[in-house]
């Protein structure tokens, strides 16, 4: 056990430094000279030669690709995300500004897709095939086919618009949080809601039930300590997914809402040919995957130590 | 105390696969069930044990396969935990290190999950289950299907011997009839959903009746296998 979550992190550092590579090597070869985008969005006028040239010694771009990317990967190692190539200042504390309203919305709208998938799939697999349960697959599905950008402007117009109960776009106050996390969790929800209905009806079937329960094991009992774990496997296995889903969710739904974030952030930092900002969005986003889908692995060999047997 | 139940049936996908049937089985009877595959042992079986929970009799269930028995996800000594609750009977080392060496897999590892162990080992742990709460009745669904002929033929001796003057009755399902032959007084032929024949075991292996029982005494040079 030990061993194989060692091999994990192992992975997992060796997925974050290809991820590293691949994002510098992909933004050094983008069509244009680094350079004189950044002086232009430095100077915002027709810029000379010279001028040009000395930005470029000073983002460290005249050394050629290696030379670059050690100058970035060195500070990194310490945890220095370096300066901006426009704006020369830190690059941490703005990413950390963004993060804060973004870290907000993501976690809101996974609890809200949770509290919503959780509850309706176990009212659904009650009576399998009843009408609540063709009720909830159809609201899924739904929910599913149903685009964020779409879905945010309906609640726009329905609860700030017509009703006028909550406020829309921006992000001054708490209540701001709530229409952006609705969209996203309605969406997570629909995806969800699916899994876990699909989890729980096939541990249901598992061989082993009847037995337990000619055995006199309570159906309680059943349901808490044979059911759910097996219906979990599922749904934990899709979690790194959904996690995809949810970032890619959160860019878009912070556009609609005109909220700051990350996904402006990471927009005008490519606008602006800002290398070391895109880089740390992009690495940050990796990170993020990696720790998720490494905890995910853990929880997924606690479960079911078969997994791990078949690996070592 | 007389275990009698009456009217069992079952009806899967519009096909009734157990014919209405009525048992009786006295205290220490040692009954065998045999009959050729899909014949509908295994039905009856689960149809008795259903029955008699709901009569609220003692009966305990060693299914044909341990894949049916236990949880993967669980280990073994969850399982037994279990088992002992479910029976409201107060957890107890002892009766758990008794029964199983038993069943001598004593030295099995206990914090492992099912598959930590060979069959052979995961079958005798849930005979030795089914054997916590003493019950009136074992159904022993193909005991000895996973083990090898020597192992099997040991494994119903020390279920023998443990169950020998404690008045628990046992019902051994099997295909195998010289396997019942040795282990049970009275037989019973299953086919196509009903019980066609019982008679004491000598009886049916000296005089089969039915076409059922027939064919399966044409077989009878299993007799010469140890179990
Ligand atoms: N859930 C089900 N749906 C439809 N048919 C079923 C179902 N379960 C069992 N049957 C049918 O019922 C019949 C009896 O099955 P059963 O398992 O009782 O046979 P068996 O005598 O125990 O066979 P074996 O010796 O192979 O274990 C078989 O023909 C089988 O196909
Ligand atoms: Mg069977």
């Amino acid at each position: 056990m030990t061993r194989g979550i060692l091999g994990l992190v192992l992975r997992a550092c060796v997925v974050l430094t290809g991820v590293a590579l691949a994002t510098f090597a992909l933004l050094w070869n983008a069509p244009g000279d680094p350079a004189l985008a950044i002086a232009l969005a430095r100077y915002d006028t027709v810029v000379p030669a010279d001028v040009i040239d000395r930005v470029r010694v000073e983002a460290g771009l005249d050394g050629g690709f290696w030379a670059a990317f050690k100058g970035w990967v060195g500070p990194l190692m310490a945890g220095d995300l370096g300066r901006s190539s426009v704006t020369g200042r830190a690059v941490w504390p703005e990413l950390a500004a963004a993060g804060s309203y973004t870290v907000p919305l993501a976690v809101a709208g996974l609890g809200i897709g949770l509290a919503i998938s959780v509850p309706l799939a176990v009212i659904a697999t009650r009576a399998p095939g009843g009408w609540t349960d063709r009720f909830a697959v159809a609201l899924a599905s739904l929910g599913a086919a149903v685009p964020a950008y779409w879905l945010g402007l309906l609640l726009i117009l329905l609860f700030a618009v017509h009703l006028g109960w909550l406020p829309a776009m921006g992000a001054r106050t708490r209540a701001h949080v709530i229409l952006p996390a609705l969209t996203l969790g309605l969406g997570v929800a629909a995806s969800l809601t699916r899994i876990i209905r699909s989890g729980i009806l096939e541990a249901r079937g598992q061989q082993f039930l009847p037995a337990l329960r000619r055995r006199g094991v309570s159906d309680r009992a059943i349901g808490r300590d044979h059911v759910v774990p097996h219906a979990a496997i599922p749904v934990v296995t899709v979690f790194g997914l959904e996690l995809a889903f949810l970032l890619e969710g959160t860019v878009m739904v912070e556009v609609i809402f005109g909220r700051p974030g990350l996904g402006s952030f990471l927009v005008a930092a490519i606008a602006a040919r800002d290398f070391p900002k895109v880089q740390a969005v992009v690495l940050l986003t990796a990170l993020v995957f990696v720790v998720v889908n490494l905890l995910v692995d853990v929880v997924y060999r606690l479960i079911d130590p078969r997994i791990g047997e078949r690996d070592a | 105390m007389t275990l009698s139940v009456s009217g069992l049936g079952a009806v899967r996908s519009g096909r009734t696969i157990l014919h209405p049937t009525s048992l009786e089985i006295a205290s220490g009877d040692r009954i065998g069930l045999v009959g050729a595959s899909g014949s509908g042992k295994s039905t009856l079986g689960h149809a008795l044990i259903d029955d008699l929970r709901a009569q609220g009799r003692g009966v305990a269930h060693v299914p044909q396969s341990p894949d049916e028995a236990l949880d993967p996800l669980r280990s073994l000594e969850f399982h037994w935990n279990e088992a002992e609750l479910a029976l409201k009977a107060p957890p107890d080392a002892d009766r758990r290190k008794r029964l199983l060496s038993a069943l001598k897999i004593a030295g099995g590892d206990l914090g492992k999950r099912p598959w930590g162990w060979s069959r052979g080992m995961q079958q005798r742990f849930v005979i030795a289950m089914a054997l916590i709460g003493s019950p009136e009745l074992i159904v022993l669904d193909e005991p000895t299907s996973a083990l090898d002929p020597v192992i099997a033929a040991d494994t119903m001796d020390l279920l023998e011997s443990h169950l020998n003057g404690t008045g628990t009755a046992t019902l051994l399902i099997t295909h195998d009839l010289g396997l019942a032959a040795r282990r049970v007084s009275r037989l019973m032929v299953m086919d196509e959903g009903r019980v066609v024949e019982a008679a004491s075991t000598q009886d049916l292996l000296e005089c089969p009746r039915t076409g059922a029982a027939k064919s399966l005494c044409a077989h009878r040079s299993w007799l010469a296998v140890p179990c």
